[in-house]
């Protein structure tokens, strides 16, 4: 089969398809070369902790939020540990903040190849016609994985589709695109670092208006404009926006006296001063908890060897324990507070389960796909995981969790069920 | 035969492999999406991304700047020290950062779906526009600040130039 290739002028049309409509003097392939490189680690760091949240969710015991549980090759072998207590907080507070920091960059970016979305002719063999279709997910992925990313942290879903599972595949296809993207561009990168320097271009000319010398089939421009911003303001104009968006997630993410200063953070702001005062993820009403349920004929159902019942004057009369752990969201905010209550593996015991193999908390929320989660035999076992009743000193609020509620290491948010009703534990 | 590829193909087999490959793992990404919810919604969206992109928001920006410096180009009237101190990137600075801002916090900032975020969080999102405000005049404000400088500078060094000369 001969591949005929489309029939178009030799010259291209008027319009951006031309050399000379392009004409920033700062286009080139240094500068892309730039923020590529900035944009690189932070990929890295965000994609790593991304697929990190997914394997903290355990799920290899069914808790996974995916599509006929994200088996096929998405599988994880190692059970998520529970210590360093804060290591959730840590990969996910990184991933949030990463893909904050990229947003910023990755627009400018994308305006420094612009004129390779116009180039002439627009196919000039198979390869050529691949990597440009390659392109295409690289851009479409780019953006709808930071986008859907930055915009469920802000818990607003304009979409048809099912966040997590579009955010999570919606990543394959901009990482496959990336990985080859990184692979086709890296002699274009070292071939302009080594021309030019690395940061060259912002020591060597004082006025850092130098433009990067024309070259056909780069960005440079063929006839470009006399400068009106120097290299140096353009970079560092991109960098405070990205150092500030990044601030937003850090301040959520490491909260205390920072909170405050995330002023755009979605989680930036304390719901009052109070024991119970931290940040909620979803509220009693949203899930529609009744007071009712809540009162005074709640019981925690236990089971293990045999069954039991347990009001919660009964569980604060078992041993207490008090531990300073924080809770971390999916969404990238974190804030650690004081529990008190009964430790998991001593409610194990109470049924007759020594060494649990795992747990299955349930919560009294109706709706909501975590309102059933399973715990591992190494979170259950760690003696700081409790059913805390008590946070802070005071009762756990309705919106906390009340009456019970589970708070284990270094486990993501949505896995410290709140408002348990019952819990299964399986011996091994 | 490698050669013929070459030929026949644009470039080095392994640049093939590495497609083939990549595509493969992109293929897999896709066909998780079609078993999800609204696979076509899914789809739509992303080819509404590099739409939105590449033919709307890059024209939409590149065409504001293009205006401004059609503004601020035609200077001659005013005082010497003020053609001497471009003005474009006290406005273009401030505009990209608050421009930012809202764009990447937009719904906060507008309070969309704000009904959602407070029966979830138990936060209101009354605060976002104040402070994104608060930003914007904060940024324009310092970057005037800074241009009156550099104009005071200017005009400084004009009178002792021509101080010198005369």
């Amino acid at each position: 089969m001969k591949l005929r290739p489309p029939r178009l002028p030799e010259r291209p049309p008027p319009g951006p398809t031309r050399p000379g409509f392009w004409r920033s003097p700062l286009r080139g392939p240094w500068l892309t070369s730039l923020f590529g490189s900035a944009l690189l680690p932070l990929v890295l760091v965000c994609a790593v902790t991304g697929f990190l949240s997914q394997a903290s969710y355990n799920p290899g015991l069914g808790n996974s939020l995916l599509p006929g549980g994200g088996l096929g090759f998405d599988f994880y072998f190692f059970s998520w540990p529970t210590r360093p207590s804060y290591l959730y907080a840590v990969t996910q507070g990184l991933h949030v903040t990463s893909g904050l920091i990229a947003i910023p960059l990755l627009l400018a970016k994308l305006w420094s190849v612009m004129p390779k979305l116009f180039e002439w002719p627009p196919v000039r063999s198979l390869s050529h016609l691949l990597e440009r279709l390659s392109l295409a997910l690289l851009v479409g992925g780019a953006l709808f994985v930071f986008f859907t990313g930055l915009l469920n942290i802000q818990l607003y879903y304009p979409w048809p589709f099912t966040f997590l599972p579009a955010h999570y595949y919606g990543s394959f296809v901009f990482l496959a695109a990336f990985a080859l993207h990184v692979g086709l561009k890296l002699p274009t990168v070292l071939r302009a670092f080594r021309e030019r320097g690395v940061v060259g271009p912002l020591r060597a000319d004082p006025r850092h208006r130098a433009r990067e010398p024309y070259r056909e089939g780069t960005t440079t421009p063929l006839g470009p404009d006399a400068p009106t911003m120097s290299r140096r303001t353009l970079i560092a104009t991109v960098g405070a926006a990205s150092l500030g968006a990044g601030f937003m997630g850090a301040a959520q993410a490491i909260g205390g006296p920072l909170r405050s200063f995330g002023l755009l953070a979605p989680h930036g702001t304390q719901l009052s001063d109070g024991p119970n005062g931290f940040q909620i993820n979803k509220t009693a009403k949203a899930v529609g908890i009744e007071p009712a349920q809540v009162g005074r004929s709640w019981r925690l159902r236990l089971a293990g060897r045999g069954g039991i019942e347990l009001t919660r004057d009964q569980l604060l009369a078992m041993p207490q324990r008090t531990c300073d752990l924080p809770i971390a969201c999916v969404e990238g905010w974190s804030t650690t507070q004081s529990w008190t209550g009964v430790r998991l593996r001593d409610l194990a015991a109470a049924v007759g389960v020594e060494a649990p193999d795992r747990v299955v908390v349930e919560s009294l929320q109706r709706a909501g796909s975590l309102r059933e989660v399973t715990l591992s035999a190494g979170q259950v076992a760690d003696e700081r995981s409790l059913l805390a009743l008590r946070v802070n000193g005071a009762d756990l609020s309705l919106d906390h969790g009340y009456p019970a509620r589970v708070i284990v290491p270094a486990a993501p948010g949505v896995h410290c069920t709140k408002w348990v009703s019952s819990m299964r534990f399986e011996a091994a | 035969m490698a050669e013929r590829l070459r030929a026949r193909y644009g470039a080095s087999p392994l640049h093939a492999l590495a497609v083939i490959a990549s595509f493969a793992i992109a293929g897999y990404g896709f066909l998780r999406f079609a078993q999800g919810a609204s696979p076509l919604g899914t789809f739509a969206w992303f080819a509404a991304a590099i739409v939105a992109h590449d033919l709307l928001a890059f024209p939409l920006y590149s065409a504001l700047d293009l205006l401004a410096r059609g503004a601020l180009a035609g200077r001659d009237g005013l005082a010497e020290d003020t053609r001497r101190v471009p003005a474009i990137n006290h406005l273009r600075v401030p505009a990209i950062l608050s421009g930012m801002a809202l764009l990447m916090f937009f719904p906060l900032i507008l309070g969309l779906d704000s009904a959602r975020y407070t029966a979830d969080t138990g936060l209101g999102v009354d605060g976002y526009l104040g402070r994104w405000l608060g930003i914007c005049g904060a940024l324009f404000l310092g970057s005037g600040a800074i241009y009156a400088l550099r104009l005071r500078r200017a005009g400084r060094a004009a009178r002792g130039a021509e101080r010198a000369e005369s």
